[in-house]
């Protein structure tokens, strides 16, 4: 039931998860942060199993820290995303999958803001807006709407808003709280959108 | 549904006259769900060498990797590019390796030859090749591909004259198969040069 | 007193040394001399061949200088036999570097990687060190072009000039005394010929002796190595010559004309005191 989404803009990359934390059909909370920080300018975002997401996503947290004190800097988004992918695939093919969707966004001083979009085969791709869970069948339509190249951040926050109106009309679930983050030069904040 | 048609994908190599051509779609899906339509399913291998993977999405990054590595390491250690015939010996030596856990790509190779000779072939997910001196086709498309390719093919076409039967039994093929198409990549191999061209192709 | 110490690498003798880590060094101090001088444009290595029997048949074209990935590339001096080894592990860390990360490896890492490797056997019982001094030139995007040097111990370090192999200390004087920072390709180059020119044995050099190789950019930005053809090294070393013979000409021509400057300061100093002392007589 979770639902990843990610568009880039002109130099910064918006993404949104929604917030619930769901055992079967109860709703246990409504606060859960389905975002981990890979480096000071890349963050990944995780959909699945919360035990899945949460143990892959620490471990790929850890080695990242590791790998960026041994080098002296950190890698860059595509070389995160490709160490990401051939994780998910080696296990696949061994002590049995993660289970976890992802979406890596990142900006680069010399790649500039990217976005990949990961399933829990290993399928990696490299996108200008992506999606995961049941939403995205409600948003990509909007997206391929909306989306266009180098937008501002208030145009890529319309378009986001515009597929949280879509979550709420059309869904049979209730998807009604997100957490909103922009990754940009300065680093990964959080920003406030209002919730339709 | 099979783990071949998760992805959709459609590839085909033709031989020319001196010359050889590769063409893959560009569409990655998951079942029904476009997700991207900038997929690379076709990897260069040499100056003058293709290999397409056409199959599961994950595989087809996982194998196109792996098959660089041993590539590179072949090619560092002989000091010389590797000829189409060593290469799908090699894919096909890699695939087996898996024989009871396979990759699920069916590969396709495209080449010219040391003496410029054109050279196309393709292996099953398990690696047991198979030569022609035609054309080779794989991905969801295949059945559409061969029936465009039997129709379509000529021996000893010239590089444009290639490029366009390809291209037109490529997109034919795919507006036949809702996991393929959205878009299409085509590649012409020649002696001296490599061309590459994007086509525009239905978006739904 | 050093036999009770260094049959085992793992032991230290009273002093504190690594004696089969110095007979390592030492194998090395024998070996055809490798040089590598970092430019503006590029990175230079070279290196001298020891054995050209004339029986010999060569299978490969490098025999001294090997290429790791598109990015970088070594010198070996020392026992071929070890350089192969640590040769084939380089190529594979870069490739597996490569396979994870789709991305070149920093050089750093890799000659971290494989002095990890070189360490290991000064430690580990049973075993030898690497007979193996290894010059790496590279670029990637992190830090440009650079040179590194590692030794048997496993230490290394970057370099912008350096050398080993045999008459390494006298090379790394002329290069200390000549290299100029921000040169050209073509400089390096001819840096490179002088200093082999003035340690080499044989009184002349040839370009049967020589290797020589080049990572640069090339017009995409993209490192390229490449090695230096027979009829280049050839072209180089008759530049070299000519080089060689100006600085000569020009070392007479000082001479001379210091010599000269002296006589007339002498004959100036006789014309002055000539009438003087005429004056005085």
């Amino acid at each position: 039931m979770d639902f990843l989404i990610a568009l880039v803009g002109k130099d910064f990359v918006l993404t949104a998860a929604d917030s619930a934390s769901a055992r079967s059909i109860m709703r246990m909370k409504s606060d859960m942060d389905k975002m981990i920080p890979l480096s000071s300018h890349a963050l990944m975002l995780l959909a699945g199993p919360v035990g899945d997401c949460s143990n892959f996503g620490d471990y790929i947290q850890a080695n990242l820290k590791l790998q960026a004190l041994t080098n002296g800097f950190e890698a860059s988004t595509h070389a995160t995303a490709n160490y990401v992918r051939k994780n998910i695939a080696d296990a696949l093919r061994s002590r049995g999958a993660y289970q976890v969707n992802s979406l890596i966004a990142g900006v680069d001083e010399q790649d500039g803001p990217s976005l990949y979009y990961l399933d829990y085969l290993g399928t990696m791709v490299k996108v200008p807006y992506g999606a995961h869970g049941y939403g995205s069948f409600f948003t990509f339509a909007t997206l391929d709407h909306h989306y266009r190249e180098g937008m501002s951040l208030e145009e890529a926050t319309d378009v986001l808003k515009k597929c949280f109106l879509e979550i709420k009309t059309r869904f049979l679930m209730n998807l009604d709280s997100f957490k909103v983050r922009v990754v940009d030069a300065d680093g990964i904040r959080e920003v406030e959108v209002a919730q339709p | 549904m099979s783990i071949m048609e998760y992805n959709g994908s459609a590839v085909v190599a033709m031989t020319g006259k001196e010359c050889v051509a590769i063409a893959a779609d560009r569409r990655l899906g998951a079942q029904a769900q476009t997700v991207s339509t900038d997929f690379q399913k076709v990897f260069q291998m040499g100056p003058k060498l293709f290999v397409g993977l056409p199959g599961l999405g994950t595989d087809a990054i996982t194998v196109s990797q792996r098959l660089k590595f041993r590539l590179n390491m072949y090619t560092l250690r002989e000091e010389r590019d590797i000829e189409p015939k060593t290469m799908i010996n090699l894919v096909s030596s890699f695939l087996y390796e898996r024989r009871f856990g396979p990759y699920f790509v069916e590969p396709v190779v495209a080449g010219l030859d040391s003496k410029n000779q054109p050279y196309v072939a393709s292996t099953d997910l398990i690696g047991c090749p198979m030569e022609t001196s035609d054309f080779v086709v794989g991905g969801t498309s295949s059945e559409q591909l061969y029936g465009m390719c039997e129709s379509l093919y000529k021996p000893d076409m010239a590089p444009d004259d290639l490029f366009e039967t390809i291209s037109q039994a490529l997109m034919n093929a795919v507006d036949r198969d809702c996991l393929a198409g959205w878009g299409a990549i085509v590649h012409i191999i020649e002696k001296d040069k490599i061309t590459t061209r994007e086509l525009k192709a239905r978006m739904d | 007193m050093a036999h009770r110490y260094d049959t085992r690498t793992t032991i230290f003798s009273p002093e504190g040394r690594l004696y089969q880590v110095e007979y390592a060094m030492e194998a090395i101090s024998h070996a055809g001399t490798c040089l590598g001088i970092l430019s503006s444009e590029g990175v230079v290595l070279a290196a001298e061949k020891i054995s050209t029997a004339k029986l010999l048949d060569m299978s490969s074209s490098a025999e001294k200088i090997f290429k790791l990935d598109e990015h970088v590339a070594c010198s070996v001096a020392g026992i071929t036999a070890d350089a192969n080894i640590l040769v084939n592990y380089l190529r594979l860390t870069a490739q597996r570097h490569y396979l994870t990360y789709q991305e070149p490896i920093p050089l750093e890492r890799l000659i971290t990687l494989v002095c990890d490797v070189k360490q290991a056997y000064t430690q580990y019982g049973g075993m030898r060190p690497f007979g193996t001094s290894l010059i790496f030139m590279g670029w990637d995007r992190h830090f440009g072009f650079q040179l590194y040097r590692s030794d048997p111990s496993g230490n290394f370090g970057g370099w912008k000039a350096t050398c080993t192999g045999s008459n390494s200390q006298s090379a790394e004087s002329i290069l200390k005394s000549e290299y100029k920072e921000e040169c050209t390709l073509e400089e390096a180059l001819l840096l490179a010929v002088k200093v082999l020119n003035k340690t080499m044995d044989s009184t002349k050099l040839t370009a049967e002796r020589l290797e020589f190789a080049t990572m640069t950019k090339d017009e995409n930005g993209r490192p390229t190595y490449s090695v230096l053809t027979p009829e280049r090294v050839g072209q180089l070393l008759k530049q070299g010559e000519e080089i060689r013979k100006q600085e000569e000409e020009e070392e007479k021509r000082k001479k001379e004309e210091q010599a000269r400057q002296a006589r007339e300061r002498k004959k100036e100093l006789q014309a002055k005191t000539g009438p003087s002392s005429a004056s005085s007589s």
